[in-house]
């Protein structure tokens, strides 16, 4: 073992409070989602999701049946769920599931909400890979170029939306849950809750309200609304009030809350 | 030299020399010196008071142990200390920065938590670069700073291995490099040998007067091993139930356990020569038979062995013995170790 030579004052000299700590911690949890095998393996399965799907679609007279409108609707639909429920579970995992390696990080100068921030980011980073690898798929099954680029748009923006709204709830339950298979579950179940009226025919004012308060509903239903029906964005701009909501208020809560971020889980200071 | 150390020489910004940090001088006494100053710190969690009326100074350089039974409150006395955890009540400034200001208190402590975990995937080169980075250094100083501290704990051949090919006492030395990529001025060490052998001991403990004695930091070390304490503290803060119940040099706590007796074994036929030369020498307070036919004695002194006259009163009942021409087969101080004064003091002993 070697002697300690370095010069103290001049290496406390250096190092500052990053202005940028969150960015720190981003790379380096992207890293171990992207560098490990957990982004890789999902971006597979994935992948061969939407080639069985594309492959029936494309060879199979059964499912020639359904408009190539509908298909395009259906993947981008899987796509959509697959990347907010990806989202969510990271970054339910982010805090709950690193409870050991959390007190070393608190104990840098980066604040707290820094270091949910970025954790929160690399979290998030499953989406836009995976939209990234539906777009090939959608061009594959295209029913025209202008429903193309309508659908890819409206796919991203809705699911942007969804992914923010669930990955700060992930976070939030995250970072107040001792458990993280309590953090898990948790934010695994409010989502379930809030799919499963997608798979429900909903009618009547009251249908109507649901589809509308509720922002998974909301953002299935504009899906439908502009790739199937063709309808504007502004014919149905009212459908994209819930998860614009959503994803502020979750992003509000997390920012207030993942300040409070602590070695144990619970809420105070 | 490297382009690190030329780098930093042309560095002219010190976060810590903010001057409006309130100096040392929480604690009530002359600050001049103090690293750090904690006055009276507590810690509750419900009802339950886990660190209480906590007080002390430290000087640079010094390692002072932490001691106490478990559930003592030294792990909740040091997260409250590196800011993991706000006081209840109280106040500490380290290297003079107050403890409402923790961002700035993190960039002069470096910690090795009791139960560190190290994420296992990277390797321990990564590990530090990603710490280094965290403290605002650059990517390519951050680099350097990782290869210099690791080959300072004696990992710089497996720096580019991951962790979790590491054993345990790698490990712990690569956490100890860790708390030390910002060059902290104080240093807290949450049980740093538990689980070592005794060769991972030996080098941790030669890190950690390397640490003190090189660099200048104030280390404290929270330890369940009083030999430890022994051999590299200079000072020891005893708790129990939250509370400081002793604090010192090493010899002053030692000294207060340090008891007036003393085991004395002699051939049993000279059984009462010697007690009767007990009894006649000076500061010999008691003198008692624990086994006549083994010739086993006890003899009660004026003064604690390690007090001001302790020694003179020992010297005193050898010598009256070998006047009485009484052979002496072992004479046996009690106590007097730091064990027994910690387990005097904490009250382990009796249960």
């Amino acid at each position: 073992m070697t002697s300690l030579t370095r010069s103290d004052s001049s290496l406390r000299s250096a190092a500052t409070t990053p202005a940028n700590g969150w960015l720190v911690v981003a790379q380096q949890e992207l890293r171990d989602i992207w560098l490990s095998w957990r982004g890789p393996v999902i971006v597979f399965m994935f992948s061969l999701l939407l080639s069985l799907l594309t492959y029936l679609a494309a060879t199979n007279k059964e499912l020639n049946i359904i408009d190539q409108k509908d298909t395009i609707n259906l993947v981008l639909q899987i796509t959509l769920g697959i990347g907010v429920a990806v989202s969510l579970l990271f970054s339910a995992d982010a805090v709950s599931g690193e409870r050991e390696t959390l007190e070393t990080l608190l104990l840098t100068p980066v604040s707290r909400r820094q270091i949910a921030m970025g954790k929160l980011l690399a979290a998030v980073s499953v989406w836009p890979v995976l939209m990234l690898v539906a777009v090939p798929y959608v061009w594959a099954l295209r029913a025209g170029p202008g429903l193309f680029a309508n659908a890819v748009v409206a796919a991203f923006v809705v699911g942007s939306l969804l992914t923010a709204a669930f990955a700060c709830l992930g976070m939030i339950v995250s970072t107040v849950s001792n458990s993280n298979r309590l953090s898990l579950a948790v934010s695994f179940f409010v989502f379930v809750v809030l799919l499963a009226p997608t798979r429900v025919p909903l009618s009547g004012w009251f249908g109507d309200l649901i589809v509308r308060v509720n922002p998974v509903t909301a953002g299935s239903r504009f899906l439908d609304k502009i790739i199937v029906s063709e309808h504007t964005w502004g014919q149905e701009a009212t459908l994209l009030v819930a998860p614009i909501l959503a994803a502020v208020i979750a992003a509000a809560a997390a920012a207030v809350l993942t300040g409070r971020l602590r070695l144990q889980g619970g809420m105070g200071g | 030299m490297s382009a690190f150390y030329a780098d930093i020489g042309k560095m002219e910004l010190n976060p810590v020399r903010d001057p409006t940090h309130v100096t040392a001088g929480a604690a009530g006494s002359d600050p001049a010196g103090a690293v750090v100053a904690v006055d009276g710190i507590s810690k509750s969690f419900g009802p339950l008071e886990a660190v209480r009326d906590l007080s002390f100074e430290a000087r640079p350089g010094e390692i002072i142990g932490l001691l106490g039974p478990n559930g003592a409150g030294k792990t909740t006395a040091i997260r409250v200390l590196s800011t993991i955890l706000p006081p209840t009540r109280g106040r500490f400034t380290l290297g003079g920065i107050p403890h409402t200001k923790p961002g700035a208190i993190r960039q002069q402590v470096g910690v090795l938590p009791e139960s560190a975990g190290y994420p296992l995937h990277q390797t321990g080169a990564e590990f530090l670069r990603y710490y280094a980075r965290l403290f605002g250094h650059p990517a390519r100083t951050a680099r350097e700073i990782a290869a210099s501290l690791l080959s300072e704990v004696g990992l710089g051949e497996r720096g580019s291995s991951p962790i979790a090919t590491y054993s345990r006492g790698m490990r712990q030395r690569l956490g100890v490099a860790r708390a030390l990529v910002n060059a902290p001025s104080v240093i807290f060490l949450d049980e740093p040998t538990l689980g070592l052998d005794p060769a991972g001991q030996r080098q941790m403990l030669a890190l950690i007067r390397d640490v003190a004695g090189q660099r200048g930091a104030t280390v404290i070390l929270s330890t369940h091993f009083l030999d430890e304490v022994d051999e590299v503290c200079s000072r020891v803060i005893i708790l129990n139930r939250g509370e400081v119940i002793a604090e010192g040099s090493v010899a002053d706590i030692k000294r207060r356990a340090a008891p007036r007796t003393a085991r004395v074994h002699v051939p049993p036929e000279m059984n009462d020569e010697a007690l009767s030369a007990l009894k006649r020498a000076e500061g010999v307070a008691n003198v008692g038979s624990i086994d006549a036919e083994r010739g086993w004695l006890t003899a009660t002194f004026d003064s604690a062995w390690l007090d001001e006259h302790g020694g003179v009163h020992i010297n005193s009942a050898i010598r009256a013995l070998t006047d009485a021409d009484v052979l002496i087969l072992s004479f046996e101080l009690e106590g007097g170790r730091l064990s027994d004064a910690f387990l005097s003091l904490t009250g382990e002993g009796q249960q």
